[in-house]
């Protein structure tokens, strides 16, 4: 996986160059709009990192000039604004994601996982069934069935599990779900999230051997089948 | 608009109204005015008649002393042939009321000797035909039993009367008309500048900042008052937009310090072993970091609400109580406590969804945190005609009556509500949102707990 930063504070550069390194990521780096902006449409970068304030060319000048070459590679904004309709402008513009800094590094790389893999199968949301392992959703019957016995679901917790099985094997955070199944851009006080995922996995996983919706320690949840 | 309510809006304005009474004061003036000129010309053609036949009389009173009866009637004949074309009218009548001498055929029937003038009608030939004429006219006893009558024919003057009566009334109603016209006119004028100034507040009130009143260049008033109105707005556009900038770059440089301080935290916590407690200090600067950021969250909404300059939506109000309800009902069950959730369905309002949802949020976690288990939270949704209405009671503590406007923020006192429900800024960007979308905030007793309301505008 290759991913393109375009930050200009360097503390926060260098950073982020070594954490997603150290996470497997083969990282290029620029400091501005500009070098930015050509790195971005000279190479076929897998996730895009792009500051939304940046010297000599804007962030979201920089997205849609990328969008303008025809490049679909996935943005992620992040930005020191982070208001309401920043979000909405930022997204407008041809993004894909949005982060609000300070940031999580385990909110930021859950977040480039599932941009980069999007990239590779962007066609997973139109398929009418998924599976994992023993588990199988239908989305036209809005049907799901574990070993072959139907699993009662509330609308809501389908959906949750709609969106957990479109990034399987991926690490979701409370703040993807909330924003993916909710549409909501805020941190709740209360750990609502945590609850409705005890609900989920109390359906779909209490009385089978092989648990498949797990916690992933200080970053969210993931859905994967374990060897 | 159909114009008929247009009409009832042009009635209701309270400068039309004014625009009718001075009408009506003017035709009442004009009416006035025109009555007493009425009044002095009749009773001046009225006088000149009255004294004409007076000498007239006194004239043939003389002469009856004189002359002989036969000289008398002659005298009669004489006059009436001449006079004719005057319009003078003579009679003389025996003592048995036969007419003797004169040009009026008969004696006027209801003319009896009671009244000093006598009114009537004689057929005066004119032209080929014969019109009825009006005559005033005095009558007396002569010596001997014999009556006279002495008139004028008052046809013209009755004429010139009616005309100017006529004439009277058509001005005075074309006053009126006018009056009610004009003033109509100025209503419509005036209505439609309030309308444009009032279209124009409430899209700026939903955030448009660059609307501004339409301006006719007819340099009157309304083009003076509009140009101010604009110059003002022009000022609060600039004033807002450049809060925005402040807010922007503050949330700018308050973020980056603190993301460089996370990262390095992260970075740091990625060198040194997981259970030393070089580690255990790094995730403390963590959790610091996240508490500021939360703090810092809060703040910008909150003055981003009081700027006023967010975009709005038509945010569907049911659906979104309805999923803040469903999101929270697990935890609330978890927690042993009974969500109570009733609402309307169709409520809709124009403002911001996120903001709508974080402020719905920081209830539902007040209310949590403070509910005992086995409590109630109630969450409603009605859709009353003054508006939706929704509110969230609990059955926790509640806060007194004297600290509920502390914790709204309306009054500082901070070592009073530091432990209340609501302290912190939690209620305080419920607040500005509630501002922000026009509502009214409330804080009630639940007896027990505390109730907060947010009514909307229709």
């Amino acid at each position: 996986m290759h991913v393109l930063i375009v930050e200009d504070d360097a503390t926060a550069r260098v950073h982020l160059t070594k954490a997603l390194t150290d996470a497997g990521y083969r990282v290029d780096a620029a400091g501005d709009g500009i070098e930015g902006l050509h790195r971005a449409s000279s190479t076929a970068f897998d996730v895009v990192i792009v500051d939304r304030m940046l010297p000599k060319l804007d962030g979201l000048a920089l997205i849609q000039s990328l969008r303008a070459t025809g490049r679909k590679t996935p943005v992620l904004i992040l930005s020191a604004l982070g208001e309401v309709d920043d979000r909405i402008t930022g997204l407008r513009a041809g993004g894909d994601d949005y982060l609000t800094k300070p940031y999580h590094l385990a909110e930021l790389l859950a977040r480039i996982d599932a941009l980069a893999r999007r990239g590779d199968a962007s066609t997973s949301e139109s398929v009418a069934k998924s599976r994992l392992a023993d588990l199988e959703l239908d989305r036209m019957t809005r049907r799901v069935t574990r070993g072959g016995r139907k699993i009662e679901l509330t609308a809501r917790e389908f959906q949750l599990l709609d969106y957990l099985m479109q990034h399987s094997g991926q690490v979701v955070t409370r703040t993807m779900l909330l924003e993916g199944v909710w549409d909501y851009h805020f941190d709740p006080q209360t750990n609502v999230i945590d609850v409705h995922i005890s609900r989920l996995r109390q359906a779909i996983d209490k009385g089978f051997d092989k648990a498949l919706l797990h916690t992933v320690r200080g970053a969210g949840y993931s859905l994967r089948e374990e060897e | 608009m159909s114009g008929k309510r247009r009409f009832a809006g042009v009635l209701a304005t309270s400068r039309f109204r004014i625009a009718i009474v001075y009408s009506l004061v003017f035709s009442l003036g004009a009416a006035l005015l025109l009555s007493i000129v009425y009044l002095a010309v009749s009773n001046v053609v009225d006088s000149g008649t009255d004294n004409l036949i007076e000498a007239e009389v006194q004239g043939l009173r003389e002469q009856y002393r004189v002359l002989s009866r036969d000289d008398f009637i002659e005298l009669i004949e004489q006059r009436s042939q001449a006079q004719d074309v005057r319009g003078a009218v003579y009679l003389l009548v025996d003592p048995q009321s036969r007419p003797v001498a004169g040009n009026v055929p008969e004696w006027p029937s209801g003319a009896e000797p009671s009244g000093k003038w006598l009114e009537f009608v004689v057929s005066v030939p004119f032209g080929d035909e014969t019109r009825e004429h009006e005559m005033r006219a005095r009558h007396f006893v002569l010596p001997g039993g014999y009556r006279m009558l002495v008139g004028h024919d008052v046809q013209e003057r009755h004429d010139v009367k009616r005309l100017m009566l006529q004439g009277l009334i058509i001005a005075v109603l074309l006053t009126l008309l006018l009056g009610l016209s004009g003033g109509f006119w100025m209503g419509r004028r005036i209505l439609a500048q309030a309308g444009a100034v009032s279209a124009v507040t409430q899209q700026i009130m939903r955030g448009d900042l660059s609307q501004r009143l339409p301006v006719q260049n007819s340099d009157d008033e309304f083009d003076a008052l509009a140009r101010e109105i604009n110059g003002m707005l022009e000022k609060i556009e600039q004033l807002t937009l450049g809060m925005r900038t402040v807010l922007d770059s503050a949330a700018h440089d308050l973020r980056t310090p603190l993301n460089r301080l996370q990262s390095r935290a992260e970075a740091g916590m990625a060198i040194v072993p997981p259970a030393s407690p070089a580690h255990q200090v790094l995730e403390q600067v963590s959790i610091e970091v996240d508490r500021m950021r939360g703090t810092l969250d809060a703040l910008l909404r909150i003055a981003l609400a009081e700027t006023g300059t967010v975009a709005r939506e038509s945010v569907e109000l049911s659906e979104l109580v309805t999923s803040m309800a469903e999101l929270y009902a697990p935890v609330c069950e978890e927690r042993g406590i009974a969500l109570d959730a009733q609402i309307a369905a169709g409520a809709v309002v124009r403002g911001s969804r996120q903001l709508l949802a974080q402020a719905l949020a920081n209830l539902l976690d007040n209310a949590l945190k403070f509910t005992p288990r086995g409590g109630h939270i109630g969450m409603h949704l009605q859709a009353a005609a003054q508006g939706p209405q929704v509110s969230i009671a609990d059955d926790g503590p509640g806060i007194p009556q004297h600290l509920r406007e502390v914790v709204l923020g309306r009054r500082v006192r901070l070592d009073e509500a530091r432990n209340l429900p609501g302290s912190g800024l939690g209620l305080s960007l419920v607040a500005a949102v509630t501002k922000l979308h026009g509502a009214r905030l409330s804080l009630d007793d639940a007896q027990p707990g505390l109730k907060v309301t947010l009514q909307f505008p229709a």
